[in-house]
């Protein structure tokens, strides 16, 4: 084992304080009357519908179209994923088969102030019908809308999926994002064909989405191997936002929008303050309880699990990079709560173990070693399940593009539509990054914290540790 | 709980050792109260699913000036003899003030709908009520997701029992895993009982406290097989029912020292929700609760006792086989 000197514990301390510090303040610079966040703090945290309340949005077919029961589900599904694709994850929608109307709710945007409730509806309610398209021909039809007239090549069921990416199209041109579609077998052959007709004549493909052209490229070789290319001066949102538009799928009509109203919490207003206290007052006394009971390992638990919430807060936010955030709901609570918990059963498995095995006569250096390393086989046994049910859910209920749902809905739920149902992906979600913040705090930064502090002189007494005074 | 003493050979170990595999008949009754319990709840509460699960209406007023949503509730209960939700809002285009009712009923036709807005308008005379929009909403994506999570929760199911089996596979991993995933139904079975006897809605609320047993007892219990499987190292002589027994009594401490936390974190919850009034999330704190302290029990008693069950029945069957 790597040596663990008296340092170690106050470099540990000073890493779990900045993280803690960073990720419930954040970090913003007002530069003006701009204010741009590098990191984002317990402010930016976008809370679920169930908390805050959010926007009501009523949608009905435009012109008194009759939709069927099948197809009002069919838009349910595409709304869904939209609002999973925009990021949020919790939302309530209902359909009403016999005024054929679709409601929809959905929560604020974290930092509402330039948050636009009625645009949010309106890209909700958008078509977003992919078409492909000989020639650029335009007609305009009876409400004096110009809509394309050309001879359609592919339509978005002959796309398996969509991706946005940033690449050089050739040698000599800049990169640029674009959008890369993976063609299914009657994408392919349609393709195909079309292209090998068009190849080398004036006649362009052109790319629509619903009634506007996206780009009109010439086709200069027939191409048959299933892939195509969207090019059209996009930036990486507008890319990553067609790419889930086509992916989410067309809506099965032009829907419009009856009413657009904002909407209390469905568990009242000012619930959330309630929580924030409870799980105050519940930290507060889980605190004074580890330390009462496990003395030095106790104080170190509790570092370990201000980390752990701190990290929690810090996954909700997308503190992490590479990660996207997620919505703050109630069962997205419940996540962090059963990780939480999981943290005080790994410090209390260890601490208990400290103590048996110093009242086994053992050496205070290898009692804490040996207990470290005994209880972890249980912590990592009883995290592990956790982060299987963790995965299991965030790939049944999440974004249908996303990895882990990709390979779920192709195999378990292959009889279920891909939904994505946002408030138990966040339980997943939180539940999947407490879990990773149990191995980093409760097992990694603990041990850390322990053994650095066992070289003091003044903290060798192994009453501290709940032994025996030898 | 009667405490036996035994004395077997067992170098690790010096403390009590409590006889829990002797307390089959303790758990057998539990079972069967939470069971019956359960059934009870049901037959009393019926079909309790919140409206995204089971459809119903939902109607919207606007109104001017001032008005509690929840005398509001009060006064439709009164009407319709069920339980409603009250929410209140704004429209964004013209900026009045509305507050939209939520029932599970499906066939709130339009006769009774009158009859509640010539209540409702006689009631709040001075806030002008106007009736904006009735929808009856369907729950078929509900009813599929209620489906998916059924589905999910098994497939989840499935995976810990393979990881058990394999985990855990000197110590006989499959009958493990299989106990396992008994002593976690009795959780879900005793947060459902409650829930039900309460009267608390089937919202996603409940689904979640669903989840979060499913994690919590899964883990509870293999802090135990975890022993068990030291132990096994341990005691290369001892039977299956002394691994158990000491595995249990020395993990003892540490389950209630745990238990103590996240019970009473959910006990705080609970009594500042009622304090604070909000008690839609009752149907969340109060059933989780009942499923973290089933959780406690049936890892220490039913999973291990189940599988010495088990694992008896065995040898006596390949004994027969002989």
């Amino acid at each position: 084992m790597k040596k663990i000197g008296k340092s170690t514990f106050f470099i540990v301390v000073a890493f779990i304080a900045l993280f803690t510090f960073s990720s419930v303040i954040g970090l913003d610079y007002a530069f003006g009357d701009k204010t741009k966040t590098y990191i984002k703090g317990v402010d930016d945290i976008r809370l679920g519908i169930d908390i805050k309340g959010g926007v009501d949005a009523t949608f009905e077919p435009a012109d008194g179209y009759e939709a069927s029961q099948s197809q009002l589900d069919a838009a349910t599904q595409i709304i869904k994923t939209r609002l999973s694709n925009l990021g949020i994850t919790d939302n309530e929608v209902y359909s009403d088969d016999k005024s054929n109307r679709i409601i929809v709710r959905f929560p604020w945007q974290a930092g509402e102030d330039n948050f636009d409730p009625k645009a949010a509806v309106k890209e909700l309610g958008d078509m977003a019908q992919l078409t492909f398209r000989k020639g650029t021909e335009t007609e305009t039809d009876a409400d004096g809308n110009v809509i394309p007239k050309g001879e359609i090549v592919l339509e978005g069921t002959d796309i398996d999926n969509a991706d946005y990416i940033y690449r050089q199209m050739n040698q000599t041109s800049d990169p640029e994002w674009v959008v890369d579609l993976k063609l299914n077998s009657s994408g392919v052959s349609k393709f195909a064909a079309a292209t090998s007709e068009l190849a080398g004549s004036s006649t362009p493909i052109s790319i629509w989405m619903d009634n506007y052209m996206i780009s009109a490229p010439t086709v200069n070789n027939a191409i048959t191997d299933g892939s195509a290319v969207i090019t059209g001066n996009f930036t990486g949102e507008s890319a990553k936002k067609l790419a889930d538009q086509i992916n989410g799928g067309a809506l099965p009509f032009k829907m419009v929008t009856v009413s657009t109203n904002t909407i209390s919490p469905t568990m009242g207003e000012g619930s959330l303050d309630a929580i924030l206290l409870a799980a105050a007052i519940a930290f507060g006394l889980i605190a004074i309880y580890m330390i009462v009971l496990y003395r030095l390992p106790g104080c170190v638990a509790v570092i370990a699990l201000i980390g752990q919430v701190a990290g929690s807060i810090a996954a909700i936010t997308g503190w992490f990079g590479f990660m996207h955030g997620s919505t703050l709901t109630v069962p997205g609570i419940a996540g962090i709560i059963l990780a939480v918990g999981m943290g005080v059963d790994a410090n209390i498995i260890t601490g208990e173990r400290i103590k048996e095995e110093l009242r086994t006569g053992k050496s205070l250096d290898s009692a804490i070693r040996i207990a470290y390393k005994r209880a972890f086989s249980a912590i990592l046994d009883g995290n592990i399940t956790n982060v299987f049910v963790a995965v299991i859910l965030m790939g049944a209920f999440g974004v249908p593009t996303s990895f882990f749902s990709n390979i779920l809905n192709k195999t378990i739920f292959r009889a279920f539509g891909a939904t994505a149902e946002g408030f138990v992906y966040s339980f997943g979600f939180t539940l999947l990054a407490g879990v990773i913040l149990n191995f980093i705090m409760g097992v990694f930064a603990s041990r850390l914290m322990v053994t650095s502090l066992s070289k003091f002189k003044c903290f060798k007494n192994r009453k501290l540790y709940g032994g025996d005074v030898k | 709980m009667s405490i036996k003493k035994k004395t077997p050979e067992k170098p690790a170990y010096n403390g009590k050792v409590y006889n829990f595999c002797g307390k089959k008949k303790l758990i057998l009754v539990v079972c069967v109260t939470l069971f019956v319990a359960l059934i009870v709840g049901i037959i009393i509460r019926g079909d309790n699913r919140s409206i995204e699960f089971k459809g119903g209406t939902m109607l919207t007023y606007t109104y001017s000036g001032d008005l509690s949503t929840s005398d509001v509730k009060k006064i439709v209960e009164d009407v319709t003899g069920e339980s409603v939700t009250v929410r209140s809002g704004e429209d964004i285009n013209t900026g009045d003030a509305q507050f939209t009712i939520s029932m599970t009923t499906g066939d709130f036709d339009a006769d009774r709908q009158a009859e509640l807005a010539t209540k409702l308008k006689a009631e709040f005379a001075e806030n002008d009520l106007k009736d904006a929009e009735a929808v009856n909403v369907t729950s078929t994506t509900g009813k599929e997701f209620l489906f998916k999570c059924v589905i999910a929760v098994i497939f989840a199911a499935i995976v810990i029992i393979i990881y058990i089996a394999v985990r855990f596979r000197n110590i006989g991993g499959w009958s493990a895993g299989m106990c396992s995933v008994f002593a976690l139904l009795n959780d879900l079975v005793a947060a459902m009982a409650v829930s039900f006897i309460f009267g608390f809605e089937f919202s996603a609320n409940t689904v979640a406290v669903i989840l979060t047993i499913l994690g919590y007892s899964i883990n509870n219990t293999i802090v135990i097989y975890d022993r068990i499987r030291e132990n096994r190292k341990l005691m290369p002589k001892a039977t299956l029912n002394e691994l158990i027994n000491t595995g249990c009594s020395q993990s003892l401490t540490r389950s209630i020292r745990t238990s103590i936390t996240t019970i009473s974190t959910m006990l705080i919850i609970t009594i500042v929700v009622l304090i604070k009034g909000y008690s839609s999330l009752l149907g969340f704190s109060v059933p989780l609760m009942a499923g973290l302290i089933s959780g406690t029990f049936t890892s220490l008693f039913v999973a291990p006792v189940t599988w010495s069950w088990w694992k008896g029945r065995e040898k006596v069957k390949k004994a027969a086989a002989k």
